[in-house]
């Protein structure tokens, strides 16, 4: 990579000093090729010419784990308490609440519906949550939850794509692109923005890790947990490694000879991608291995290898921040319960709850917690009103929610323990300092050491931004 | 001063006086390079950047920090500009603050270029002369495009073509040089690939090697344009524009038919539709006069729009969407303009309202909603966009045919119904006979029902049936249910599944309206003790074993034996009989009577996911003969009455249960159903197109772009800064005249850059979507427009205009970088050297296809599906889709036919810049990364293509030597013949493979091979074969 770097500084260079034909990053950027690494152009200019950092100021963490629950949990069951609706289980919702408000699938005569769940403080700071996260009550005050965020968008995908990147349509760049394209990536072998999956992918597919209209090599690259764990990682069968480097040897010599002759400073680039795809063929399966944690490791997440599962998914998160990759991001999913919320609530809880908790544990104990952030949530929340209340059920389930629910950040430059915002007596609306989508965004870029008014990029005729106009950081949180 | 210091000196003279160049645009230098340097044009230099650069936030609308910068008073007067002193300036002082700098203006995006800062700097110490009467003029793109006469050149010779007058002219005020011609094996690869995306044959190098004279390239320049391939090359970069894809997008990514839209366009492509047919066919074909079907096809150019169908999604919110999306489309691709800023606000520099914005979107707010409830439930939303039957007449004859043959055989199934009915009184006896030995069905007493998934409703029918109800059926469920029968001698069960009017779509299946089906895979039976016998409480459970099973119907593949075998993944299933109750009978190995205290335990097993569960099911004790048919007990209880009991409604069931039973009448049903089959497999092919609506729409201004705010009505109209809307009614047609209207003074500058950036990387324009203020001034403005005017001029024909550009010096020139152009000019914005660029996803996988002899040239028709990875499709959104990988040649087809859907991408196009197509994509980007090695080095579609390609050199060199087949390889990836020293590469590698076989336990002949497949591939990832050049 050194070897990019330099040739990178001295095509800036020149470009700097020569005729300046540099307008945008992406005229750059198309033009010439930079792998994983260093891709920050702005950054990397900055960098490479003045030797600062190349944030806009003091960043809080390095690293950023996305443990989005596709579907949207319960709010109402897991971190915000409503007694009123306790009170009122299965009576009508004054018309008053619902007023002016839509929702996807249940009318606005539905009834409210109480958590069946007891909530409890946990914590010297007495975070309040419900019984169903027991381990992650255990580690309530490294958290600061917002239990009054809000988004734009009532349907999933959406919803999702609001989430990623600040737009309810495709198209535009998720947070983990607009990080990439501002930091780079600390590990020159991996790509800077990584996801994982435990089940199918969210509505919005492909799209919620697109790089929009970044260069694609912002996209987050999905890691596979069965089969190649990046696509087209393998070679055919029967191919030796001293095979591979036997082809790769007369491949970059045959580029070598061909740069020689034209002077395509693209194809220097070109061989150090064969470099690094050739490094990544080893460094990727191991990374993938978890066999190499420790029983105890393995265990306090609930881990197993060979298994596709959240457990395991927290687990190589924490092995991926450990190599330098700057976003990763856990997509989890179910949590969409209109109905048989009693069983299936629960049952979602348990996946995550051990894991999550066990991965805040871990990164503190190896001192990555305060480099690392981490951030809990969902595409919108869910109702107070039931959708088709049973005379018999307590509860049966919750309609979408986007005027109110909760998320929760910790790690890096978060003050633990903290509750920011308050919804209303029935989780209807906010009560009290709304965080909405774009303050979120701008609070995780701040924490990067990004402004999201300065981190922009030129699209059609548009600075555009992952906070579009709007946004404001949300101090409070921060330590 | 050493030779670095000089070499420094040298490269910012020659900087400034580049900068120079594309400082001044409208304006040609008249002064050779290295003497004085022309005065600074406030109009045509300073202004521009001002207003580029800074009024946004210091102009009319906005004054930041009370700072105005747009009048001369302000800017002059405010201090922020000292004459003649530019270093006490704080505006130059903060134009050249570092990147990043809290100060530096502008204060968002990126800093000013130097040649901008060298220009305001001179301006100001030339004492920053604003002159009083000075009127800004009109942006360069809003002032239709004239052709300038051809500037005067030194090189007389060079020019072949008149562009390369203009292209030259800048290069000798540079003091540069173009580049020599391209070799002849280099010329004819890029003119192939530029023209229609695949490679030349090594036959066809060699033939043009034997004459590379002008003519003979015209020739060969001809010949391509007429080639089918031409079209299918150049609709790539179309369909990316109109967005089309073979998905919805979202989360309901389902597939949807409108190919005949990408086959629209590869055939216009091909007949050099003039651009502006071209262009009213597919914004207004349907408004047309009687407009063809082509023309109707045409339209799709809209529909490609994407479409959240998301249970729960609100149909005119999607509606809403999907017309802003065409207005932005629309002023992307026809104005690269950047409307899509006043959905919310004026535009904030170029000269467009918010006004101007929904009278452009009023153009299209006049169709049908295209997503939509069938029934007032949230989940019932359904995509429901107009689509269009395509005629086909060998197919529509052949189908007629048989829908005559299904109709006469109508009339003699109902002539049969004729004859059995007179004589049913006379076939009463043998019915009674029959009614004698049949098989009956006792209804059990369900005792209790449980299910491992639902918390839905579940009841128990009058008739004993057992009904779930509720929105949402678990992904797969196990149904226990204990029963009582209540007759003894029992020879099988039987299970009905039946319709009812509360599951989605009437059943019988819970998991989907439409495909109602369900899998039962396993069913068991035990006899338990009832929990209320304690003296029981000790004996064993008794399985009950069973030795056939039958049903009404069984799906292909799913016949109801399977329910009886151990294998997990077989079963009973119905499809596509949905529209009927069915039912199994399972035969016990021996007659059963329930003992006293005993009780029957049924499990059904229902593993297939997506909820493909029985919705409404009713379990029954069978006694009789159970081989022989079942007769209903409706049917014995009318025959054992007296005939003249009978009420109409009766005889009619016995006259269909005759029918049902009889011989002929089956015959015949099954006839009609064959018929039937082969009249469906026939059907039109159909494609989503426009359709106006008899009353338009009211359109408003949506309020801060939200389009539940409506603010104040609109009529259609185009922006006020531009030229005219022709006469004419007020909708699509009409816009799509204005359009093309030779008064437009974007939409011939905007078409030709782009073709322009395809050939040679970037557009004479940088910006090749955004011409307002903005964007990047054109490096060659007289350039653009000469080419702009020439195309217009051209009668709007591609081909002509493409042909101009390739037959001329300019692009003929090599492409290697001189080293001096790699510092001087590395984006080669001056053209002093021919294009090479990495290809497009499509292109490098074309390219592949065609190197090594895979390629199928088949064109048209529904998307194909090569290979990709398994779990790509799998499930997206809750949903699954199958992906199975098209068969034969099919799968090597172009790029251009490869299956686009919106949420799952083809991965390997992805990992080339491929645009998944979830908006109008002007521009891709070309990266460079290590993901791209991977996929060509293994993706299997790439493996197969280097096995190929060994096969392709072998048969066509058996006799050759191992060098003279790797001579003959290389020039297959490269069009030229390798150097010695890349043949001793390849030599080399070969050998050493070919060496370390024992290593490997090959055999001799799986080594050679095995070499020469490494070779193959290592050639199949040159960066050379990869790029255009």
């Amino acid at each position: 990579m050194r070897l990019v770097a330099a040739h990178l500084r001295n095509q800036l260079f020149e470009n700097e000093i020569v005729n300046q034909t540099i307008s945008t990053r992406r005229q750059f950027l198309s033009s010439v090729g930079i792998g994983f690494g260093g891709i920050a152009l702005g950054s990397l200019l900055q960098r490479e010419l003045s030797g600062q950092d190349s944030t806009h100021f003091q960043p809080r963490a390095k690293h950023v784990i996305y443990l989005h629950m596709i579907g949207a949990p319960s709010q109402l069951d897991l971190f915000d308490a409503k007694p009123e609706l306790v009170k009122r289980n299965n009576q009508p919702c004054p018309p008053e609440v619902t007023k002016g408000r839509d929702f996807a699938f249940i009318g606005k005569t539905s009834t409210l519906g109480g958590s069946p769940w007891k909530f409890s403080q946990y914590g010297e700071s007495g975070q309040s949550m419900s019984e169903l996260l027991p381990n992650l009550s255990g580690v309530a005050d490294e958290l600061a939850v917002i239990r009054s965020v809000h988004t734009e968008e009532i349907n999933h995908a959406p919803a999702q794509m609001f989430l990623h990147s600040g737009f309810g349509r495709g198209g535009r760049p998720s947070f983990g692109s607009w990080v990439s394209y501002g930091l780079g990536s600390e590990n020159e072998d991996l790509p800077g923005y990584i996801v994982l999956l435990s089940g199918p992918a969210g509505g919005a597919g492909t799209s919620l890790w697109s790089s929009g209209f970044l260069p694609s090599v912002h996209q987050g690259i999905q890691f596979r947990s069965q089969g190649d764990p990046v696509l087209f990682l393998s070679g055919p069968d029967g191919r030796t490694n001293a095979d591979r480097r036997r082809v790769l040897d007369a491949l970059q010599a045959l580029n070598q000879q061909h740069l020689n002759d034209t002077n395509d400073p693209e194809i220097e680039t070109r061989i150090e991608q064969y470099e690094m795809a050739f490094r990544m063929q080893a460094s990727v399966p191991e990374l993938m291995d978890i066999n190499a944690e420790t029983a105890d490791t393995l265990k306090s997440y609930g881990a197993e290898p060979g298994k596709a599962s959240f457990a395991n998914n927290c687990l190589l998160a924490r092995r991926l921040v450990e190599r330098g990759v700057r976003l990763v991001e856990l997509y989890d999913t179910d949590w969409d319960h209109h109905n048989n919320i009693q069983n299936r609530l629960p049952k979602k809880c348990k996946d995550i709850d051990q894991p999550v908790a066990a991965l805040i544990q871990d990164l503190k104990q190896r001192g990555l917690l305060e480099d690392t952030l981490i951030i809990w949530g969902s595409e919108f929340g869910r109702t107070p009103l039931q959708q088709e209340a049973k005379p018999n059920v307590k509860l049966t389930g919750r309609d979408h929610h986007k005027d109110a629910f909760t998320m929760w950040l910790a790690g890096g430059g978060i003050k633990g323990g903290t509750s920011y915002g308050r919804s209303d007596d029935f989780g209807m609306d906010i009560a009290e300092n709304g965080v909405h989508v774009h303050d979120l965004n701008a609070t995780i870029l701040h924490l990067l050491g990004l402004d999201h008014t300065r981190l922009t990029y030129r699209y059609q005729g548009r600075e555009f931004r992952l906070t579009d106009v709007h946004g404001n950081v949300v101090q409070e949180i921060l330590a | 001063m050493g030779p670095w210091t000089k070499r420094i000196l040298f490269i910012l003279l020659a900087a400034a006086l580049i900068a120079h160049l594309f400082a001044a645009p409208t304006t040609v230098a008249q002064t050779p390079a290295s003497t004085n340097r022309p005065d600074i044009s406030f109009a045509d230099d300073v202004y521009p950047i001002l207003r580029r650069a800074c009024f946004e936030c210091h102009g009319e609308a906005k004054q930041e920090n009370y700072l105005r910068l747009d009048r001369r008073e302000d800017a002059l007067g405010l201090g922020v500009i000292e004459a003649g002193e530019p270093e006490k300036s704080e505006l130059v002082r903060r134009i050249q603050l570092p990147r990043g700098h809290e100060g530096i203006m502008p204060a968002v995006g990126e800093p000013l270029p130097k040649r901008d800062i060298d220009v305001i700097k001179r301006w100001i110490k030339a004492g920053a002369t604003w002159p009083e009467d000075f009127q800004p003029g009109e942006h360069w793109a809003y002032v239709p495009p004239q052709r300038a006469p051809l500037p005067a050149v030194q090189d007389k010779e060079w020019p072949r073509v008149p562009l390369d007058r203009f292209v030259l002219r800048k290069l000798e005020s540079a003091g540069l040089a173009p580049s020599a011609v391209a070799s002849p094996e280099k010329l004819i690869r890029r003119v192939y690939l530029d023209l229609i995306g695949l490679p030349p044959t090594p036959e066809e190098v060699e033939e043009y090697l034997r004459d590379p004279s002008t003519a003979r390239f015209e020739q060969v320049v001809d010949e391509l344009l007429s080639r089918p391939q031409f079209g299918e090359r150049w609709a790539r970069p179309w369909l990316d524009l109109a967005r089309y894809a073979d998905s919805h997008g979202f989360q309901r990514d389902n597939l949807r038919d409108i190919w005949a839209y990408r086959d629209w366009v590869i055939q216009a492509l091909n007949d050099d539709m003039p651009f502006d047919q071209f262009t009213i066919e597919q914004i207004a074909g349907d408004l047309l006069p009687q407009p063809t079907e082509s023309q109707r096809i045409a339209t799709g150019f809209h529909r490609c729009a994407p479409i959240n169908v998301e249970a729960g999604s609100l149909p005119e919110e999607t509606r809403s969407e999907q017309i802003i999306d065409r207005t932005n489309t629309t002023a992307a691709v026809w104005l690269g303009s950047t409307m899509e800023c006043c959905q919310c606000h004026d535009h904030k520099y170029d000269p467009f309202s918010q006004q101007d914005y929904y009278r452009l979107l009023a153009f299209f707010n006049s169709t049908e909603l295209e997503a939509d409830r069938t029934s007032a439930k949230p989940s019932s939303i359904q995509f429901s966009g107009p689509k269009m039957p395509i005629s086909n007449p060998a197919r529509d004859a052949k189908r007629t045919a048989l829908e005559q043959q299904l109709q006469s055989m109508r009339v003699r199934q109902n002539e049969r119904r004729e004859e059995l009915s007179q004589s049913v009184h006379a076939w009463l006896p043998e019915l009674q006979e029959e009614l004698g030995a049949a098989p009956r069905q006792h209804p059990l007493q369900i005792i209790e029902f449980q299910s491992t998934g639902t918390t839905d409703t579940v009841q128990v029918l009058k008739d004993g049936a057992i009904l779930l109800e509720g929105g949402d059926p678990p992904e797969t469920d196990t149904y226990t249910i204990r029963a009582q029968s209540p007759v003894s001698n029992i020879r099988g069960f039987r299970l009905d599944a039946l319709r009812h009017e509360s599951l989605p779509g009437g059943g019988p299946g819970r998991g989907d309206p439409v495909k109602r089906n369900f899998v039962l895979n396993e069913l068991s039976v035990e006899l338990r003790p009832t929990t209320d016998q304690p003296d029981l409480e000790n004996a064993l459970p008794r399985s009950l074993r069973f030795s056939k099973a039958r049903a009404s119907f069984s799906q292909t593949n799913w016949a109801v034996d399977g329910v009886l075998s151990d294998k997990p993944k077989t079963g009973w299933a119905i499809s596509p009989r949905f529209d009927q109750s069915h039912w199994a009978t399972f035969v016990l190995e021996q007659p059963l009577d329930v003992p006293e205290g005993w009780e029957l335990v049924f499990q059904l097993k229902q593993d297939y996911g997506g909820a493909r569960t029985i919705g409404c099911l009713r379990l029954s004790a069978v006694t009789g003969d159970i081989d022989a048919t079942p007769i209903p007990e409706a049917i014995g209880k009318i025959a054992a009455r007296p005939v003249d009991e009978w009420s109409p409604k009766e005889r009619k069931q016995l006259v269909d249960y005759r029918v049902a039973h009889d011989y002929e009448s089956h015959a015949i049903e099954q006839q009609q159903a064959q018929l039937q089959k082969e009249i469906n497999q026939l059907a039109p092919d159909t494609t989503l197109v426009m359709v106006e609506l008899d009353q338009p729409r009211t359109t408003h201004v949506f309020e801060r772009g939200d389009y539940r705010e409506q603010g104040d009505v609109v009529q259609p109209d185009v922006p006020g800064i531009l030229h005219a809307l022709p006469e004419g009614p007020r909708n699509r047609l009409t816009l799509a005249r204005w359009l093309t209207s030779t008064d437009n003074p974007l939409v011939a500058r905007v078409t030709v850059n782009r073709w322009w950036a395809e050939l040679f990387g970037r557009g004479i324009v940088a910006t090749p979507e955004d011409f307002g203020i903005k964007g990047d001034p054109p490096s060659h403005p007289q350039l653009l427009d000469w080419l702009a005017v020439e195309f217009m001029d051209n009668g709007w024909s591609m081909k002509k205009l493409l042909r101009t550009i390739v037959l001329s010096a300019t692009y003929q020139q090599s492409s290697r970088v001189r080293p001096e152009l790699q510092s001087l000019d590395r984006q080669n914005r001056l053209l002093a050297r021919g294009p090479r660029f990495r290809m497009d996803a499509e292109m490098i996988r074309d390219n592949a296809l065609a190197i090594s002899g895979l390629l199928s040239l088949n064109s048209g028709g529904p998307p194909i599906r090569p290979y990709q990875p398994a779990g790509v499709w799998k499930k997206v959104g809750g949903t699954a889709y199958e992906y199975r990988v098209s068969p034969g040649s099919e799968q090597h087809r172009r790029g251009i036919y490869v299956v686009r859907k919106r949420g799952s991408p083809y991965p390997s196009f992805t990992n080339f810049d491929g645009t998944p197509r979830l908006s109008c994509t002007v521009m891709r980007s070309r990266t460079n990364t290590p993901l791209q090695a991977l996929t060509l080095l293994n993706d299997p579609v790439y493996v197969e293509a280097a096995k190929a390609l060994v096969t392709r050199v072998n048969n066509a060199r058996p006799d050759s030597s191992i060098d003279e087949r790797l001579e003959y390889a290389f020039q297959l990836c490269t069009a030229r013949r390798p150097s010695t020293t890349e043949l001793a590469t390849l030599r080399g590698l070969y050998d050493q493979q070919i060496a370390s076989h024992q290593d490997r336990e090959l055999t001799d002949e799986e080594a050679i091979q095995d070499a020469w497949y490494g070779v193959a591939t290592t050639l199949l990832n040159l960066h050379e074969t990869i790029t255009k050049d």
